[in-house]
């Protein structure tokens, strides 16, 4: 079972930058990118620590607390200290909706 | 979702408007490269002091001049290196990570993953993995990490333990398991340059000595004292960073020998602000966070009169320096009342 929830409007988000989303119990991160609107999982897999407050470069989100870095399109984990890939979600946008798919 | 809360500015009750945040964390080579040609500039001229003094009675005064700016931005160095905010190029920190760790004495992914625990556990006592002294300090203990010895003997049993594959417990715990090997073989590889350096020594070739070993040697103390009163007789296991940390004043020689991390309750709170952006970051928050301590040499001076009297049974009274309040022991005023 899947759900398409909506998360927030287009210009919720600035250009190069991330917004906070919870939901039920899980909080997610949703993204505006060069390359489009992404979203993951809203915590560092190093430490627990909300992306929020990170830093976007591109594709990459840095962790605020230990600047471990994932590329935001797929989740990769790609410098120390963080090693494990971040869980991504399908997203779409309708209109000026964003919408994330949760498993 | 978490059984414990990470020391930051969350912690802190401080906060900054994330438009100006996002200015301020804003990545850039250009300044880590100035600060590097500056560094360069200054180990030539100091070096050629070196150079210039063999055989001289000024042998040793320049080599503990070139010493200090050696090693005190070696340290500086790594640490940025270590948060991936010196250069927006990632290759450019990587190496020079490698490089300034190994002229610091640390393993560079050791000192990546037990860097990060401090920064999660700020003087939290059991859990910062670089709560280097017992506190509150004594005269011996001040002792112990001013000459660099306690760091010496850490880091080389460290070195040792790594690279044969045994790894201490605190180890297995702030490093995922993934990376282990990084770090038996980053320690092998330091291992294999030190044991270079003294086998060239050894060997008659004196120029590691003159300007390797015997500065690193000499700035270390100078480094220490810059390190010391990072946190040194504030307020442990306490998530408040302003409470636990100590910034301070410096003229602009302090500020680049250390990378301006005498703003130190600015960098915890915000680690993802580069080192060129502090004085900025200061700017923003300086309203929402205690004021600086008095300079390098007043703070140290207050620092050591303190921890001299702790081990003579005096006051512990600092004349200007913050203090957490457990470390202040007055005994006279005791007696009298």
């Amino acid at each position: 079972m899947t759900d398409w929830v909506l998360a927030c409007a287009t210009d919720d988000i600035d250009e190069e930058d991330l917004i906070r989303f919870d939901h039920e119990d899980k909080t997610y991160a949703i993204y505006n990118t060069d390359n489009g609107f992404f979203a993951t999982a809203g915590y560092c897999t190093h430490e627990v620590q909300h992306l929020e407050d990170g830093l976007v470069i591109g594709n990459v989100i840095e962790c605020p607390l230990h600047q471990g870095r994932f590329e935001i399109s797929s989740g990769k984990a790609l410098s120390a200290p963080v090693c494990e890939d971040l869980v991504s979600y399908p997203v779409k946008v309708e209109g000026d909706q964003i919408y994330i798919q949760i498993v | 979702m978490t059984d414990y809360q990470a020391t930051n500015a969350a912690s802190s009750g401080i906060s900054v408007p994330k438009k100006n945040l996002k200015a301020l964390m804003r990545r850039s080579d250009k300044p880590g490269l100035i600060w590097l040609a500056q560094w360069a500039a200054f180990l030539l001229i100091t070096g050629y002091g070196v150079y210039l003094s063999i055989g001289t009675v000024w042998h040793w005064p320049a080599m503990f001049l070139y010493g200090i700016f050696l090693t005190v931005p070696s340290y500086a160095l790594s640490h940025e290196c270590a948060h991936g905010s010196a250069f927006r190029t990632r290759g450019l920190n990587e190496a020079l990570l490698w490089i300034s760790s190994l002229l610091y004495y640390e393993e560079p992914n050791h000192r990546r993953f037990a860097h990060a625990r401090h920064h999660t556990y700020t003087w939290i006592e059991g859990k910062d993995a670089q709560m280097p002294f017992a506190t509150p300090m004594n005269f011996k203990g001040w002792l112990l990490e001013i000459t660099g010895w306690a760091l010496y003997v850490y880091e080389t049993r460290l070195f040792i333990r790594n690279a044969l594959g045994k790894f201490d417990a605190e180890v297995l715990d702030y490093t995922p398991a993934s990376e282990l090997g990084k770090l038996k073989w980053g320690a092998r590889i330091c291992l294999a340059v030190y044991a270079s350096l003294f086998g060239m020594a050894l060997a008659g070739i004196m120029w590691p000595l003159w300007f390797v070993i015997i500065p690193r040697l000499l700035g270390a103390p100078v480094m220490l004292l810059f390190t010391l009163i990072q946190h040194v007789e504030m307020q442990e296991n306490d998530v408040n960073i302003c409470k636990s940390t100590r910034s301070f004043t410096s003229n602009w020689l302090g500020r680049f020998l250390y990378m301006n991390m005498n703003f130190h309750i600015e960098h915890h709170l915000y680690p993802m602000v580069p080192f060129h952006q502090l004085e900025n970051l200061n700017a923003e928050i300086k309203d929402q966070i205690p004021q600086p301590d008095p300079g390098f040499i007043r703070t140290n001076l207050e620092v050591l009169q303190v921890v001299w009297r702790r081990s003579m049974g005096g006051s512990t009274r600092a004349a200007s320096i913050r203090q957490a309040p457990h470390m202040i022991n007055t005994p006279d005023l005791q007696e009298m009342s």
